[in-house]
């Protein structure tokens, strides 16, 4: 029993998130977004020590690119990946605005020994939205929720939960972005620009 | 005058065909005592039967107030309604929801045939759905729960030999709701409500014997053969009895 115990508290678990994420069916909004995809978003890594359980380490960085890429790649007319803000005037050239998403907040709980539970996992990005000129517009924080069947393996249960929970933040922000009543207007302001009619996403 | 008493015969029956017969008989009892009850309540609405070359897909509801139908009862449903010559085409549900994302999340799906029209309001998702030939939505709530358990079982091992002694059981309760939704004509075709309750034994005389009550299994079944006459028969239910 102190052997097994021993043993138990030695262990670690490791989680590496891989998918592929479909695009959303959304019409495109007729703006050109730069995209920032900062190192930490990356090469974004979570550690938590449980007690009684082990060390879990739960690796996200290329979901977060995987998920978030393709999903702004048809949200909008045209996005381009630009460096960090200030943006030089020949990074400005052609952008109506400037997306930055940072993953802020990372949870999970993994039940223990019972029959019928669940792994959950909490997720809250930010999506900072600015002027080509680094004005901010609005901060967005937008939180997803996941959970999946604990079943024999815990780590393929995490996975399949962070996966749900990135596919709702997916979700919140293809159908809800555009609603956002600062994006709104900013919208509207690059419609009176252009001169022509913005056909806004409406949020279910 | 004092009679001896005859000499007792030996009884024909020995001790050892005495302990096999009661052990007979408990066996039997434990048998008797697993065993699963069902009951499956189908609510027709429509006279709507799938036509050759419409497909239906089965979608677990995900909206995280209720209980998350399991994904492998999900499967169990997709698989055997798609199986034998009558099967009927099934499109994969992960698939479907990749295909249509992100409006069949568990924040975005729709939750009536209201939301669905909304939905399908939007020309791009029109589009998807005729183009993916889907004609009924399966919707499916509830999971498999164990309600009650009892007994116990020691086992032990030493020098001389190993073994259990007990007797353990438990209850599963299999509840579920297929809801069937019609996306040609933006309405409910009905519902089916399936609750299959299974008692499992396992005595151990030495080594454990486990008698598994699968109420999941059954409701599989169920609901299946159910939903095959829903999307089939435009009465729902196949030819009434003969009063002739």
């Amino acid at each position: 029993m102190l052997a097994a115990t021993a043993l138990l508290c030695g262990c670690s678990s490791s989680v590496v998130v891989e998918s592929s994420f479909p695009t959303p069916l959304v019409e495109p909004l007729p703006v050109r977004v730069g995209l920032i995809f900062s190192p930490e978003l990356h090469d974004y890594i979570y550690t938590e020590d449980i007690p009684e359980q082990s060390t879990w380490t739960i690796t996200l960085g290329d979901a977060n690119i995987a998920m978030l890429e393709p999903l702004f790649d048809t949200m909008f007319m045209e996005t381009r990946e630009v460096p960090e803000l200030p943006l030089n005037a020949a990074d400005q050239r052609g952008l109506d605005g400037v997306i930055r998403p940072m993953l802020e907040k990372f949870e999970f709980d993994v039940p223990i020994g019972q029959r019928d539970q669940f792994v959950e996992v909490w997720m809250q990005y930010k999506l900072s939205l600015y002027e080509p000129n680094g004005e901010v517009v609005t901060e967005w924080p937008v939180t997803g929720y996941g959970k999946a069947e604990l079943g024999h393996n815990r780590e393929d249960a995490v996975r399949k939960a962070a996966i749900v929970a990135m596919r709702e933040v997916g979700a919140t922000i293809s159908t809800q972005f555009a609603s956002q009543p600062q994006v709104t207007y900013w919208l509207e302001e690059r419609e009176n620009a252009a001169g022509l009619p913005t056909e806004t996403q409406v949020a279910n | 005058m004092q009679q001896d008493c005859p000499p007792k015969l030996k009884s024909p029956i020995s001790g050892a065909v005495t302990l096999k017969a009661a052990s007979l008989v408990a066996l039997s009892t434990l048998v008797s005592a697993c065993g699963v009850t069902s009951r499956l309540e189908p609510y027709k609405q429509t006279d709507a039967v799938i036509a050759a070359g419409e497909q239906v897909v089965v979608l677990a509801r995900k909206n995280h107030a209720n209980h998350e139908a399991e994904e492998d009862f999900v499967d169990c449903i997709s698989d055997a309604l798609a199986d034998g010559k009558n099967g009927i085409a099934v499109h994969s549900s992960t698939e479907f929801e990749d295909m249509m994302y992100p409006w069949f999340e568990p924040s975005t799906a729709p939750l009536s045939t209201d939301d669905l029209s909304t939905l399908l309001e939007k020309p791009e998702v029109m589009q998807r759905v005729r183009d993916s030939g889907v004609r009924f939505l399966v919707w499916l709530d509830g999971s498999t729960d164990r309600v009650a358990s009892g007994g116990g079982i020691t086992c032990a091992a030493g020098v001389g030999g190993a073994g259990c002694m007990g007797l353990a059981w438990w209850e599963d309760d299999a509840r579920y709701d297929a809801t069937v939704w019609d996306i040609k004509e933006l309405d409910s075709a009905g519902t089916i409500h399936a609750d299959v309750r299974g008692r499992s034994v396992m005595p151990a005389i030495i080594v454990p014997l486990p008698f598994i009550a699968r109420p999941q299994a059954h409701a599989c079944k169920g609901l299946t053969q159910q939903l095959e006459q829903f999307l089939t028969s435009p009465t729902g239910y196949g030819a009434g009895p003969d009063l002739g």
